[in-house]
């Protein structure tokens, strides 16, 4: 079949010994992350006259499809980006490049990695690929809202709720409506995605969309019904968040109509460049009964047929990329090198580190080969959750239903 | 000689059409049918062999009848609609008023348009808080407020048209039925032309005012251009796809799906590309069926 014989076409190409070695690195940065990342990639060709890296951005809503039919039909990058979600898939299909004599050889040290992290990019006990990041989401709050409504410590700093009681009573108080419509226009919270805001409250009642071995939907249980129960109360009970349905709430927190949401550190960039806006960022609250919350990682992975010439170069660079994850940070971004994490360096960046206190307790999307199968059946149980589209038990029942249906076909 | 010559002509002819048309379309047709009874995974290097297994799943899959009973709303909602607009449009248009040019252009431009350009227009018409539509709506507050209590405010209405699963379909519907109105439009001209001036002269002779003229002796007439129009709209409409992926990517809770966006999620996103390719061959089949049973409901009797 074609595609067998696709695959390895570039092997052929290793003669050229004079000039430097292309490597050809694919992302979805299509953000102020991808200027982050092109000054980086300059700077690695600038050190490496014997490498050149070329960056090509594709964005996230098409780059897996491309990336797919490259690795499968030929024309895949030498490095590329994974979301951690993603992994297994390729992993599983066996469409990305073992690294373990890489690693051995020295370069990246396993113990200064953040080992939920490192360990996301091992495939049945062997390593395919290295994390460049881990980005879990935070509370961000708008400071002068707190302040205005008095919400502050003893020295008259803005105080972000740490517990479920504290939220809702912070989030009453910031919950107005200030031109007397009778609707509030300024909300104390709001959801903006819904997938990584469930995801966090699933783990804070000791649950997920999976349950603990990753086999059976566990998205139906006491504790899943309980947490998204909590979710949809905050809408309907205690009022203090807007209906999901028809709000851009993200722009909502920028302009100040909304005064606390939880949200990736990656979103960072998009608030610092809002003019007026005085914000910080906290780790998430405890709704349940233990700390947890949603987090994703890039992940930097090779494809499996690569010339030996280029693998070395491309190791160099995700070596390099690793090292320098400091100033991936500065974009919004935590990462994953204990050693960058303890520097001073890091620790200047106020939202970065205050988010990278939750690295203890993240949870990653359950890392299952079918999961880009299964997802869509829980965003769509979200969704009809917070917008009351169907009885929550009705929504999560059929979600767990479909979600076993094509866990069982594995 | 001469005969023979020709048939080389023609044959000459069809020729560049003919490749094409089996390189691109027959061929893949073939194809898809022998990936549909595979299991198989885009990166899958073995698809496995798996027989009518995909179409039995198909049978037992509960999304897959909510998109095949959405894509049919849909299809009640724009093919009937829409051919009455084409032909209220293109009854107008054959009363030369005035400008009649310029009208026939306005009505047939959305047509020229790609989907993506209608969606993002309309997506704006229908937003929530800034929407054209809810803006109008607002306008009318008294009367609004009779008919949704609660949703309408002096300055605007909040009608959720595209996140309410009770308003997505038909307000994609709408802005279907406007998108395809031209064309049909075009067809129904050309029918109302064909239709002999001579009958419609006798028949207001016989003192039938124009009502009675257009139910007795054109709509009789433009049965063929009907059969036609219709079953192009149905088999059109049958294939949704543009408008749902561009509004609402098949939510708010598959309120939108339709049959071909479901198989789009499958065979891009989910790389299940013998399962996506199975949902086409029966949106297919049911598609054919539909049609033959139109031309026998519809078709003029000889």
């Amino acid at each position: 079949m074609a595609f067998v014989v696709c695959g390895c076409g570039r092997n052929g190409e290793s003669t050229r010994a004079a000039g430097p070695v292309d490597v050809v690195f694919w992302n979805g940065f299509t953000g102020p992350d991808g200027t982050t990342m092109e000054r980086i990639v300059r700077s690695f060709n600038h050190d490496h006259p014997n490498i050149r890296v070329k960056m090509q951005i594709i964005p996230w809503a098409t780059y897996y499809d491309k990336l797919t039919l490259g690795l499968a039909y030929g024309g895949a990058p030498d490095v590329f980006i994974l979301h951690v979600n993603r992994f297994p898939e390729y992993a599983y299909y066996n469409s990305l490049n073992c690294t373990d004599d890489l690693v051995a050889k020295g370069g990246l040290d396993a113990n200064d990695f953040v080992q939920v992290a490192w360990k996301a990019g091992l495939w049945h006990g062997k390593r395919y690929a290295v994390p460049l990041d881990c980005h879990p989401i935070g509370l961000y709050y708008n400071v002068d809202l707190f302040k205005k409504a008095g919400i502050v410590d003893q020295n008259g700093n803005a105080l972000p709720p740490v517990n479920l009681a504290e939220f809702l009573q912070d989030a009453k108080k910031l919950t107005k409506d200030t031109n007397g419509d009778g609707r509030p226009d300024q909300w104390g919270f709001a959801f903006t995605w819904l997938r990584t805001n469930s995801y966090t409250f699933l783990g804070q009642f000791g649950t997920g969309l999976l349950d603990k071995d990753f086999r059976r939907a566990d998205i139906n249980s006491s504790q899943a019904k309980k947490a998204m129960g909590l979710m949809a109360d905050l809408v309907t009970k205690y009022k203090v968040c807007p209906s999901p349905e028809g709000q851009d709430a993200w722009m909502g927190f920028q302009t100040g109509k909304v005064a606390m949401a939880m949200e990736g550190v990656y979103m960072l960039a998009s608030l610092e460049d809002q003019k007026g806006l005085n914000f910080a960022g906290a780790v998430c609250p405890m709704f349940g009964k233990k700390h947890a919350v949603w987090a994703g990682s890039h992940l930097m992975v090779m494809p499996r047929s690569i010339t030996s010439e280029k693998r070395k170069a491309a190791w160099e660079f995700i070596t390099y990329l690793s090292d320098h994850s400091i100033e991936w940070a500065k974009g919004g971004q935590v990462p994953v090198r204990k050693s960058i994490l303890d520097s001073a360096e890091f620790k200047k960046l106020p939202v970065q580190y205050q988010f990278s206190k939750e690295l203890p307790y993240v949870v990653y999307e359950p890392p299952v080969v079918p999961y880009n199968q299964i997802v869509p059946f829980a965003d769509a149980a979200f969704e009809a959750v917070l917008m009351h589209v169907k009885p929550a038990n009705d929504a999560l029942d059929e979600c767990a239903r479909r979600v076993d249906k094509v866990m069982n076909r594995q | 000689m001469k005969k023979r010559n020709s048939n080389l002509t023609a044959a000459m002819f069809l020729l560049p059409y003919g490749i094409l048309f089996t390189v691109f379309v027959l061929i893949p047709v073939f194809y898809g049918f022998f990936v549909s009874l595979h299991k198989w995974h885009i990166l899958s290097t073995a698809p496995q062999f798996v027989g009518l297994t995909n179409y039995r799943d198909i049978l037992s899959d509960d999304l897959f009848r909510v998109a095949f009973l959405r894509t049919a709303y849909f299809v009640v909602m724009t093919a009937p609609l829409g051919n009455m607009l084409s032909l209220l449009l293109a009854v107008g248009l054959m009363q030369d008023f005035k400008g009649t040019p310029v009208y026939k252009v306005a009505f047939y431009m959305p047509v020229v348009m790609t989907v993506s350009v209608v969606a993002v227009m309309w997506r704006w018409l229908y937003s929530t808080e800034f929407g054209m539509l809810n803006y109008y709506l607002g306008c009318f507050a008294h009367f609004g407020h009779a008919v949704v209590p609660g949703l309408v405010s002096a300055q605007s209405a909040h009608i959720p048209w595209l996140s309410n699963p009770g308003t997505a379909m038909p307000a994609i519907a709408l802005m279907s039925i406007w998108w395809g109105a031209g064309g049909n439009m075009l067809i129904y001209l050309a029918g109302l032309k064909a239709v002999p001036r001579e009958l419609l002269e006798a028949a207001e002779v016989d003192g039938a005012g124009p009502l009675q003229r257009f139910w007795a002796v054109t709509w009789p007439m433009l049965r063929p251009t009907t059969l036609f129009c219709m079953v192009m709209s149905v088999i059109s409409a049958s294939q949704v796809f543009g408008q749902t992926y561009m509004l609402t990517g098949g939510g708010p809770y598959y309120s939108t799906l339709t049959v071909v966006l479901y198989m789009y999620q499958q065979g891009f996103g989910l790389y299940q590309l013998g399962y996506a390719s199975a949902v086409a061959y029966v949106l297919f089949v049911a598609v054919f069926m539909f049609t033959l049973l139109q031309f026998k409901l519809l078709a003029v009797k000889r």
